[in-house]
C-alpha cells in the first residue's frame, strides 16, 4: 500500500528535477546501454553463426586449402623463396577421390558445381527455368539439405560412368508435368552454356526444403517464375563440357564423428602431404580449418570481449551509483523540511528509508531501462549497418549468412537486477541519513 | 469525569548535559490538560514554550520529570513508539503551515492516516469529510502553491484532525497569516472545540488570542508563572 505511494511519491520528486535525474541517470545509462549493446552484438554474432551452421548441416567437416609450405621450402641464394602458383599446385581431383577410397570409414566429401541456369517449356508450352547444379553424391550439400520424395539421389556410379542422370525438385515436378504424370524415368531436355541441348532422365524428386522457398521466392511470384535447383553429377556435365580443369584451391571434408577428430586432421594433413610429394611438389601442403574449433573460437572471443566491456560497464555503474547517492544526498537536505513534517506526522523511521531508496531505485531503474532501449537500438543499428555492409560486398555468400539481430534477454533481466541493486545499495546509505534525522531539527530547517 | 489527556510533573528540559554550555530551559513544569479543553500557552520567545511544545508533541523527551500522554508514559518510549504516539494522538499545526510541496490537499490530509495504515477507500472518505468541515473541499486537488495562506492552513488543520487525535496542538497558527484570516483559523479552532469536542492546545505570543482560550498558562524563564485554568476547571 505505501509502495505505491513511495512510487508516486518517488516519481513526482524525479520529475520536479527532470535535467538533475537525467544527469544522474547517466553513469547508469551508459553502463547498462554498453551492456546491453556488447551483448545484442555477441549474442547476434554466435545466433548468426548458429544459424548459417544449421544452415548448412554439418558441421563436422574441414575446409582444406592448398598452401605453400614455407618450413618445406628452399629459399635461392639471394635469400628468396621463389614461387610462383602453379594451376597444378592446387588440390587435384585424383587426390581428393583417393582420399576417400583410402579412408572410406573416416572421410567423405562432396563436391559442387553451379553451371548457370536452362529455360525449358512445359507440358503445356510454357516457359520456365532450373538451375544447373553439378554434385558428386546426394549428402553434405551445403546450404541445402534436400529429402528425397522418391526414386534415388546422384550416385558416385552417375559420376564414373559419365551418366546424364538428374534429381529434380517436387516443385519443378509440379511445372513441368501434367498433374498425376509420373516424373521417374522421363527425360528432361537442357540447355548448357554451350549451346548444347542434353537430355537427363529423372531418377529422384526431392522435396522443396522451406528454408530456401523463404529465401529465393517473393510472396506473390507466379509459380512458374520460381526457378529450382536441379542436380546432375558434376564428372557427367564436366564431360559434357569438355572441362579440362580438375583442379580446386579448396574443398571440404567431412570427417566421422565417431573418431578423434584430430587424428583424422593429422591423417588428412599427412594423407596430402605425402600426395604432394608423390606428385614432387614437396613445397605443397594443406591448411586446415575445423568449422566447429573455427566456431567455438569466435565463441570464446566474443565472450571475452562481452566480459571485458561488462567489467568497463560495472565501473560505470559504480560511478554513476556514487552519482545517484550524490544526488540523494542533496535531495534528502533539500527536503530536510519535509522529512522533518512526515515524522511529526508520525512517519516512522523505516516509511522515510523506504521512500527514499524507492526514489533511489527508481532513478536506477529509469536509467537502466534507457539504457537498455538505448542498448538495443546501438546493437540494432550495428547488426543491420554489418548485415549491409556484408551484403554490398558478398552479395553472393551474404545469402549463406543467416544474419540475426537478437538482442540478449538474459542481459536484459541482469541490466534491470543491477540497476535495482545499484539505487539499493546507493540509495540506502542518503535514505538511512535521512531516517534517521531529528523531527525538531529537520522541522526547523528552512 | 473527563478523562486527563495531559499529565505533566516537575518537567526539566536540559541541553548540551555535562558541557560547559550547559543550558537548563524548562524548570520543573507541572501540569493536567483534560479531555475537550482548549488551552493557550503564551509566553514571550525565549521563554521555553517552543521546549515545552515539543515534549508535549512528543517530538523531545523530557531531561527529568514524568509526562503521561492519555496514560503512556512519553519519557520511557523509543522513536518508533513516539512516531506511534505523534502519528495517533497528536495532530499538529504549525506556523508555516508545513504542507508537503507538490502533493495535493488530498494526499496531504491522508498522510497521517497512510502512516497509520488506513486502507485507501477509508483515507479518501474521511480526507473529504475532513476537507468539508475545514471548508476546503472546493479545492481538494489543489497542490500547496495553489492556496493562500489561509487555505493552506485549514489543509493542515484538516491533516491534524485526521487520525482523531486525542490533542490539537497548534503552535502560533495565526503567525503567519493576516489579522482577518487569522480570525477565520481563530473561528475554526473554537468550531472545533465546540462541534468536534477537539482538545486543543495553541502555543502563541499574542495575549489577545490567548484570552480568548477557556484556560491561559503563562510561562517565563521556563516555569509556569500563571494558569488561570485552575480557577476555570473549578468552575465547572
Amino acid at each position: 500500500m505505501q509502495i505505491l505511494e513511495n512510487i508516486r511519491l518517488a516519481f513526482s520528486s524525479i520529475l520536479a528535477n527532470k535535467m538533475r535525474a537525467l544527469l544522474t541517470m547517466l553513469g547508469i545509462i551508459i553502463g547498462i546501454s554498453a551492456v546491453i549493446t556488447i551483448t545484442t552484438i555477441g549474442s547476434s554474432i554466435q545466433k548468426t553463426l548458429t544459424n548459417t551452421f544449421n544452415s548448412m548441416g554439418s558441421m563436422n567437416f574441414f575446409e582444406i586449402y592448398s598452401t605453400f609450405d614455407w618450413e618445406k621450402a628452399e629459399p635461392d641464394e639471394d635469400g628468396n623463396y621463389n614461387w610462383e602458383w602453379q594451376e597444378d599446385d592446387r588440390l587435384s581431383r585424383e587426390m581428393l577421390d583417393e582420399l576417400i577410397q583410402t579412408y572410406p570409414e573416416y572421410f567423405s566429401m562432396n563436391l559442387t558445381d553451379s553451371y548457370g541456369s536452362s529455360t525449358l517449356l512445359n507440358w503445356q508450352d510454357q516457359s520456365m527455368s532450373v538451375n544447373i547444379n553439378g554434385v558428386l553424391n546426394f549428402e553434405h550439400m551445403q546450404g541445402l539439405e534436400p529429402e528425397l520424395l522418391s526414386g534415388r539421389g546422384i550416385s558416385y556410379q552417375d559420376n564414373a560412368n559419365r551418366k546424364q542422370t538428374i534429381v529434380v525438385s517436387d516443385l519443378f515436378v509440379s511445372q513441368y508435368f501434367a498433374p498425376d504424370a509420373d516424373p521417374l524415368g522421363q527425360a528432361v531436355t537442357l540447355d548448357l552454356q554451350t549451346g548444347q541441348a542434353e537430355d537427363f532422365v529423372i531418377v529422384g524428386v526431392y522435396e522443396m526444403p522451406e528454408a530456401y522457398a523463404k529465401q529465393a521466392y517473393q510472396p506473390g511470384m507466379k509459380e512458374l517464375e520460381k526457378v529450382t535447383p536441379v542436380y546432375v553429377p558434376l564428372d557427367t556435365m564436366m564431360y559434357l563440357l569438355r572441362q579440362e580443369d580438375n583442379y580446386r584451391y579448396w574443398a571440404d571434408i567431412y570427417y566421422n564423428p565417431e573418431y578423434d577428430v584430430a587424428m583424422q586432421e593429422q591423417l588428412l594433413k599427412d594423407f596430402f602431404n605425402e600426395q604432394y610429394e608423390k606428385a614432387e611438389k614437396p613445397y605443397m601442403t594443406i591448411d586446415v580449418m575445423n568449422m566447429q574449433e573455427q566456431m567455438g573460437m569466435i565463441n570464446a572471443v566474443v565472450n571475452v570481449v562481452t566480459i571485458a566491456i561488462s567489467v568497463i560497464a560495472a565501473i560505470s555503474l559504480i560511478v554513476g551509483g556514487v552519482g545517484v547517492m550524490n544526488i540523494m544526498l542533496v535531495s534528502i537536505t533539500e527536503r530536510t523540511k519535509e522529512i522533518g513534517i512526515r515524522k511529526a506526522l508520525g512517519a516512522q523511521n523505516r516509511s522515510i528509508r523506504m521512500q527514499f531508496v524507492t526514489e533511489a531505485i527508481l532513478i536506477c531503474l529509469i536509467g537502466g531501462i534507457i539504457g537498455i532501449i538505448s542498448g538495443i537500438l546501438n546493437g540494432m543499428i550495428i547488426g543491420y549497418v554489418a548485415k549491409a555492409v556484408i551484403t554490398n560486398m558478398y552479395p553472393e555468400e551474404a545469402s549463406m549468412f543467416a544474419i540475426t539481430v537478437q538482442p540478449s534477454v538474459i542481459a536484459m533481466l541482469i541490466s534491470v537486477v543491477f540497476s535495482i541493486l545499484t539505487g539499493v545499495f546507493f540509495g540506502y546509505y542518503p535514505a538511512n541519513k535521512a531516517a534517521k534525522m531529528n523531527p525538531i531539527d529537520a522541522l526547523r530547517y528552512d | 469525569m473527563r478523562k486527563t489527556v495531559i499529565s505533566m510533573k516537575d518537567i526539566i528540559k536540559k541541553y548540551y548535559i555535562g558541557k560547559p554550555n550547559e543550558l537548563q530551559i524548562l524548570h520543573g513544569i507541572s501540569l493536567d490538560i483534560q479531555e475537550g479543553e482548549f488551552v493557550s500557552i503564551v509566553g514571550q520567545s525565549g521563554s521555553g514554550k517552543s521546549t515545552l511544545m515539543n515534549i508535549i508533541g512528543a517530538l523531545d523527551r523530557p531531561t527529568d520529570g514524568s509526562y503521561f500522554l492519555n496514560g503512556a508514559d512519553i519519557s520511557t518510549l523509543d522513536d518508533a513508539e513516539l512516531s506511534r504516539i505523534r502519528n495517533k494522538e497528536i495532530g499538529f499545526v504549525f506556523q508555516t503551515f508545513n504542507l508537503i510541496p507538490r502533493t495535493n490537499a488530498i494526499k496531504n490530509v491522508e498522510m497521517p492516516m497512510m502512516y497509520a495504515g488506513i486502507p485507501k477507500k477509508q483515507r479518501l472518505e474521511r480526507t473529504m469529510e475532513l476537507l468539508e468541515i475545514v471548508g476546503m473541499s472546493e479545492r481538494a486537488n489543489h497542490q500547496p502553491n495553489e492556496l493562500s495562506g489561509g487555505q493552506k492552513q485549514r489543509v493542515a488543520i484538516a491533516r491534524a484532525m485526521a487520525n482523531k487525535p486525542s490533542l490539537l496542538l497548534a503552535d502560533e497558527p495565526t503567525g503567519a497569516l493576516d489579522s482577518k484570516t487569522g480570525r477565520m483559523i481563530m473561528d475554526l479552532f473554537h468550531k472545533l472545540h465546540q462541534e468536534e469536542h477537539t482538545t486543543i492546545v495553541l502555543i502563541t505570543h499574542s495575549q489577545e488570542l490567548a484570552q480568548e482560550t477557556q484556560r491561559m498558562i503563562t510561562i517565563s524563564d521556563g516555569s509556569i508563572i500563571a494558569d488561570t485554568g485552575v480557577k476555570s476547571h473549578a468552575d465547572s
